[in-house]
């Protein structure tokens, strides 16, 4: 079997959602002696990003991420002996998610909590409505790498912007990205409130947390 | 120099787009919807006359006359009270003026009455108010007035209510506690909409209005459907609309089934017969508004979504026209302009039965 069959299916194990198959197929990588992070990397991550792909198309429920995610940690236990020493459990990066204050529109900001957790970040769900000053705190209690600020109305938008002076005023804007959304939120308001990028949906959110963190 | 056209963006914002721009923003529009829904795409004609109706040089454009449709109302009957925050215009009236100014003034054919905490569940503990507002209304009105909120399973979840937040369960990999959560959630929303129907009936209600049903996903509809079965089977002659809350039904819970269809992962023409054969009169299918792309895109995309939902569906459609669906941009106060032509294409092209 090519490389590329393998990665194939690794990557197709993961979209099973099934613990068993993804299993058996990181075992198999191992016996072909395919290198642990690429077994990660190409194979099982490139899986769970179709799992994204899926969700957002109405083809895969959430309850399929959270299994998806859960077969793919037991995948990357498998592997952890064969990882260079500092890569072992170690987490993509900490974010710090919530919804601003005064909107309580949570559903959407949970799933993108979801898909960041199981794409392998620390991820500190601080709720809805949440009073601006809040993300600050956690950010520092947490020492979180990024930030990500949901607003679902026209009129609680503004706290997005709040949020990125208050940084500022803090002193802490250089350490912290900021990754807006909601479906009023758009890349020139992004812009404009000098975030650091713009999601249109979870597993995008994913994929720019990634660009930028990792 | 080419002509350009006056549009909006979905965030309201103003743009300008030669004929050549709409039209490919109105195909690519077009073709993501069919993509999704694997539904048919316009015919040729069709997308001849949404670019007619986007490029018409009128600020607001109307119906054809002879295909005039009905238009119903959700919380209108706070609208007028309701400032900006509430979607509204903030002149200080009663909700029995509310409900006759659209009655009387703005030409509405059916009202609805609700509760500024527009949930059922937050209806419970002030129903002796809301069946009395109910009664002064039916003596005071002729179009049929139904009772209206929105399902929101949510407020059965912690914080807000008794059972374990399935977010939060999930995000633990409970996967089996999550979905046990959301199974007695839907329980009792679907004991509390009919609890709160059958006060409603007693005090004059012409029907029921499910307004955004799914919102809190699959387990939102499935407890919706069962209300309205068991409504239908209480009240024979009961009305009732059922509206949705997206173009795609959330699979939170993934595996709840109606009529031996699994809910999850629907769009608006998957939802339709399931909606009738629970019983509705009317069906209110949705489609989001992007506020990253053109109105262009936007309506392209929800006339083709809206055409299969009205061609699969038994009952009448009322598509869900207003600030961020349907097409029409996502603002406070959605511009004229926008609103006029969405709502004609709706009429015109999707064929909907009433807005
Ligand atoms: C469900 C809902 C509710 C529920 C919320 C339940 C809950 N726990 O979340 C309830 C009933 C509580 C509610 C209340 C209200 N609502 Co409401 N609600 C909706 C509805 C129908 C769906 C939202 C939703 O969950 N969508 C599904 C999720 C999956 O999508 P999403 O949220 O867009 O999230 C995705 C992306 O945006 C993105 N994303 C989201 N967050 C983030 C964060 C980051 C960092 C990133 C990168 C990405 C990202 O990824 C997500 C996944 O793909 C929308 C209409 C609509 N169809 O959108 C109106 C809507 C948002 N509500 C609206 C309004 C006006 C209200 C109320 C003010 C109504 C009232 N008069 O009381 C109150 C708000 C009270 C308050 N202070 O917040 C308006 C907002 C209009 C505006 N001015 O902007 C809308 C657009 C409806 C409308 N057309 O009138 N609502």
């Amino acid at each position: 079997m090519s490389k590329e069959e393998m990665f194939k299916e690794l990557s197709d194990a993961v979209v099973t959602c099934k613990k068993d198959v993804v299993i058996a197929a990181v075992e198999k990588a191992k016996g072909e002696g395919i290198p642990a992070p690429e077994i990660i990397e190409k194979g099982l991550a490139a899986g769970m990003n179709e799992v994204g792909v899926r969700f957002e198309r109405g083809k895969l429920f959430l309850p399929h991420v959270m299994m998806a995610a859960g077969a793919m940690e037991e995948g990357v236990k498998l592997l952890e002996a064969d990882m260079p020493k500092d890569a072992v459990s170690k987490k993509l990066g900490v974010i710090v998610n919530g919804t601003v204050e005064g909107d309580v529109h949570d559903i959407g900001k949970a799933i993108v909590s979801t898909m960041l957790q199981s794409a392998g970040f620390e991820v500190h769900d601080i709720g809805r409505d949440v009073p601006l000053q809040n993300f600050i705190d956690k950010i520092k209690e947490t020492n979180a790498d990024m930030v990500g600020l949901s607003a679902l109305m026209t009129t609680t938008l503004q706290g997005q912007k709040d949020v990125i002076e208050m940084l500022k005023e803090n002193g802490m804007r250089d350490d912290v990205k900021v990754m807006v959304g909601g479906a009023p939120a758009t890349q020139a308001w992004a812009d404009k409130i000098g975030a650091d990028c713009y999601a249109e949906n979870a597993s995008e959110a994913v994929v720019k947390a990634k660009e930028l963190l990792v | 120099m080419t002509t350009e056209y006056k549009l909006r963006m979905g965030d309201g914002k103003r743009i300008f787009m030669t004929k050549e721009q709409i039209v490919a923003d109105l195909k690519e529009g077009m073709a993501d919807a069919a993509d999704l829904g694997s539904i048919p795409d316009l015919s040729a004609d069709e997308i001849d006359k949404l670019v007619d109706i986007i490029t018409m040089p009128s600020r607001m454009v109307g119906v054809e006359q002879g295909m005039e449709v009905p238009v119903t109302h959700d919380i209108g009957t706070i609208r007028i009270d309701g400032d900006q925050g509430n979607s509204g215009v903030g002149i200080p009236s009663s909700r029995l003026v509310g409900a006759m100014m659209h009655e009387r003034a703005f030409g509405a054919d059916t009202m609805e009455l609700g509760h500024i905490d527009y949930s059922y569940k937050p209806a419970k503990p002030v129903i002796a108010q809301e069946m009395q507002t109910m009664e002064i209304c039916q003596q005071n009105m002729i179009v049929p007035l139904l009772y209206g909120a929105m399902p929101n399973m949510g407020l059965y979840y912690t914080p807000d209510g008794p059972f374990e937040n399935p977010g939060d369960l999930m995000k633990a990999f409970k996967i089996d506690e999550a979905r046990q959560s959301m199974e007695h959630s839907a329980e009792h929303l679907t004991r509390d909409i009919v609890w709160i129907m059958q006060k409603m009936m007693a005090s004059g209600s012409d029907g029921v209005n499910f307004d955004t049903i799914g919102a809190a996903g699959d387990g939102d509809m499935y407890a919706s459907l069962h209300a309205i079965e068991a409504l239908r089977k209480q009240f024979p002659d009961i009305y009732i609309e059922a509206g949705m809350a997206g173009e795609l039904m959330l699979g939170m819970h993934g595996e709840l089934e109606y009529d031996g269809t699994t809910l999850a992962g629907l769009w608006p023409h998957e939802q339709a017969p399931l909606v009738a054969k629970a019983g509705a009169n009317v069906f209110g299918p949705v489609v989001n508004t992007n506020t990253s792309k053109s109105a262009a895109w936007n309506l392209g995309r929800a006339v083709t979504f809206i055409k299969a939902a009205v061609e699969a569906s038994t009952l009448p459609c009322h598509v869900n026209m207003g600030m961020g669906v349907g097409g029409i941009p996502m603002l406070e106060t959605p511009t004229i302009d926008a609103v006029s032509r969405a709502s004609k294409a709706m009429v015109e092209i999707a064929g909907v039965d009433g807005i």
